[in-house]
């Protein structure tokens, strides 16, 4: 261990002085065996629906929306003063759509201003705009001098990816004390090869909830579907996804909510697609089209109609018999 | 999934009952390193060994008993997005490989393969734990970026499950400070990480480089162990404990901001996971990265929520010490 480590291990050691440590000399190790037969329990449970479609619990936040949702970058300050967050509007954006840029200066301690606030957006080939925030309550900033940056970008034209390229977004706010603070978030430039014309038809099949989702390809390749189905009420049920080889043209997707999840929830129809994910995963980035919310809502459907017989997903439950087999 | 996680916690509790005394079979070992400034790993089995071990320190040896348990040790281009071929493809055919009882480069073998009942254990540090959640979370048909490179559905079928050890789930605040380039005190970082190459972009925070975006849960559970023995200066650019590259956040797979601070009274449970399953928690260990994944520093263990350490026969209060002197690799070798 170096001497930096030692440091920091003599600091931590002093926080922990503060910190409910136990007197636990004798907690006895996890046994052999039984973690495996825990994760066996585990698969067993998940191999009642197909990887395609699984339920959720009550309460659950719905996955597919989650994932589409930006999320703040923070780094702090040190020893407590200012941090910067930096975000965009969304994960990914569309090749000929605008996305808003955020920059956020917190302190807990004490009013830390930024005079102004900048930002570079950047490739791996270097530097392909510039841009400048502001707290002034025009668009995109939602009310003035509430410590809140924002900026609307235009990518430039000729930056079109022929499928999805990621953009950093270097940030820096020079604070009124002089001191500056810098951030890094980003967001992916988009151009999907489909999108979805939003026509959609839903039917049972085998027990289970089809919906049918048109797209327009207008060049072949591999695309990803993916969908959460809400009650009216507005609680996540379940999920599904599906992926297929397009060629041009109209096409349809079919994404099959396994019958169980509306037996294990009591819930029946008319039910909401309540978000939809769709992309273009010919290549690595992949292409995503903007989150659809509240695509569709189902036709009635009684329970019964759907199948309450578990999947049985055998490669799950052959690895839960291999586990309880150590 | 609560009312789930309370039976399976049940079920574990009197698993672990059960089990006292019993003797168990071993599964085989399979070792994926992590984030790497040269491709030397990928070209030579020797430094894909040693990434394993510090002097007399060897992790594949604590967590073999010995070398008791069989084992494999995969090289892969650590310089690489964790999605590429000659990351991702590489890890994921070795994998079937060492299922198929090929030897690795060291002429080490499964003994048991998977036709013949074997069972297989991902142990997996830092960025091998990205490369993992994108391997198993692409293993179907129905996935974004199925087999995308690789045989990714039979690692999935025959991996039991995986361990993690300050895996960059959610990238890393060290990757983020290395491509900023701003910040001299993460400067520290840079013996770690270096510079930006394409492996360290692919690493970072924010939203559009994260595996999450682009993979689905994982076929098999990933089972989530971090270190919070900070590294001064380093730590001064992550958020939460960390291990002085991975914060919490990302090393515990948590939803929401990668960068969000957790300790180890408040990191994210079972049920607030990056995806809506395949993720669990172990434990935090005092140690650094370095230390997670070459056995040299034998230290602290404390619970997080939800767990794998039950105190009176339940889950540990989080932040309780459960050891006072136990490497992550010495763990791995006590839950087989």
């Amino acid at each position: 261990m170096s001497i930096l480590n030692r440091l920091a291990v003599t600091s931590l050691g002093l926080c922990a002085l503060a910190a409910p440590v136990l007197a636990q000399a004798q907690i006895p190790a996890p046994d052999a065996g039984a973690f495996a037969r825990h994760a066996a329990a585990e698969y067993r449970q998940l191999a009642r629906y197909p990887e395609s479609s699984r339920v959720l619990a009550p309460g659950a936040i719905d996955p597919i929306r989650e994932k589409r949702m930006p999320t703040k970058q923070t780094v702090r300050g040190p020893e407590g003063t200012a941090s910067l967050s930096v975000w965009a509007s969304k994960v990914s954006v569309e090749v000929g759509k605008p996305v808003d840029l955020f920059a956020q200066i917190s302190s807990p301690a004490r009013p830390a201003l930024p005079l102004e606030v900048t930002g570079e957006i950047a490739n791996a080939a270097g530097i392909v705009a510039q841009v400048t925030y502001h707290d002034d309550g025009k668009a995109p900033d939602v009310k003035a001098a509430d410590g809140i940056w924002s900026v609307r970008l235009a990518m430039p034209a000729g930056l079109e990816p022929e499928s999805a390229e990621s953009y950093m977004v270097r940030v820096k706010a020079r604070l009124l004390d002089g001191d500056v603070r810098e951030s890094a978030g980003g967001f992916l430039y988009s151009n999907p090869a489909a999108h979805l014309t939003g026509r959609y038809r839903d039917s049972i099949v085998d027990g289970n909830l089809v919906i049918a989702a048109q797209v327009d390809v207008k060049e072949a390749g591999r695309f990803h579907l993916a969908g959460t189905l809400y009650t009216l009420k507005g609680e996540p049920v379940g999920t599904a996804q599906a992926a297929a080889q397009l060629q041009p043209g109209r096409q349809w997707i079919n994404l099959s909510f396994y019958g169980l999840m509306f037996h294990d929830r009591n819930v029946a129809g008319p039910f909401r697609l309540g978000s939809l994910a769709f992309s273009t995963t010919s290549r690595m980035p992949n292409a995503l089209n903007d989150l659809v919310e509240n695509a569709y809502v189902t036709k009635p459907f009684k329970l019964a109609v759907m199948t309450a017989r578990p999947f049985g997903d055998v490669k799950l439950l052959d690895a839960a018999a291999r586990l309880e087999a150590e | 999934m609560a009312g789930r996680r309370f039976i399976l916690g049940a079920l574990f509790t009197l698993a672990l009952a059960a089990a006292a005394g019993q003797a168990v079979a071993q599964p085989c070992l399979i070792f994926v390193h992590g984030k790497q400034t040269d491709t030397n790993t990928y070209t030579s089995y020797t430094s894909a060994r040693n990434y394993w071990v510090n002097g007399t320190h060897d992790f594949v040896k604590t967590a073999t008993k010995n070398f008791a348990t069989p084992y494999y040790v995969v090289g892969y281009n650590g310089t690489r997005p964790y999605w590429e071929a000659q990351s991702a493809g590489e890890v994921a055919n070795e994998i079937v490989a060492a299922t198929n009882g090929i030897a690795d480069g060291g002429g080490h073998r499964c003994t048991k393969t998977y036709a013949q009942g074997g069972t297989f254990w991902i142990i997996a540090h830092s960025m091998g734990g990205t490369v993992m959640d994108w391997i198993l979370g692409n293993n179907d048909a129905s996935d974004p970026n199925f087999n995308f490179n690789g045989p990714y559905d039979q690692v999935a079928q025959r991996a039991s499950m995986v361990i993690t050890t300050g895996g960059a789930h959610r990238g890393s605040q060290g990757a983020d400070a290395v491509c900023l380039q701003g910040n001299v005190l993460c400067s520290f970082i840079a013996i770690f990480i270096q510079s930006c190459d394409d492996a360290t972009y692919w690493l970072r925070s924010s939203d559009d480089v994260q595996v999450r975006t682009y993979a689905n849960a994982p076929a098999k559970t990933i089972w989530l162990t971090a270190g919070y023995e900070a590294i001064f200066g380093s730590s001064a650019c992550l958020n939460g404990e960390d291990d002085g590259v991975v914060q919490y956040a990302s090393s515990f797979a948590c939803s929401g901001s990668a960068t969000a601070s957790y300790d180890n009274t408040n990191v994210c449970n079972n049920s607030n996971k990056q995806e809506a399953s395949g993720f669990a928690n172990l434990d935090g260990a005092a140690e650094n990265h370095s230390d997670e994944r070459d056995d040299s520093d034998s230290d602290t263990r404390r619970a997080v929520p939800t767990g794998i350490w039950t105190c009176s026969g339940v889950t540990c209060a989080p932040n309780t010490v459960v050891q006072s002197s136990m490497t992550t690799a010495r763990f791995i070798s006590i839950l087989y």
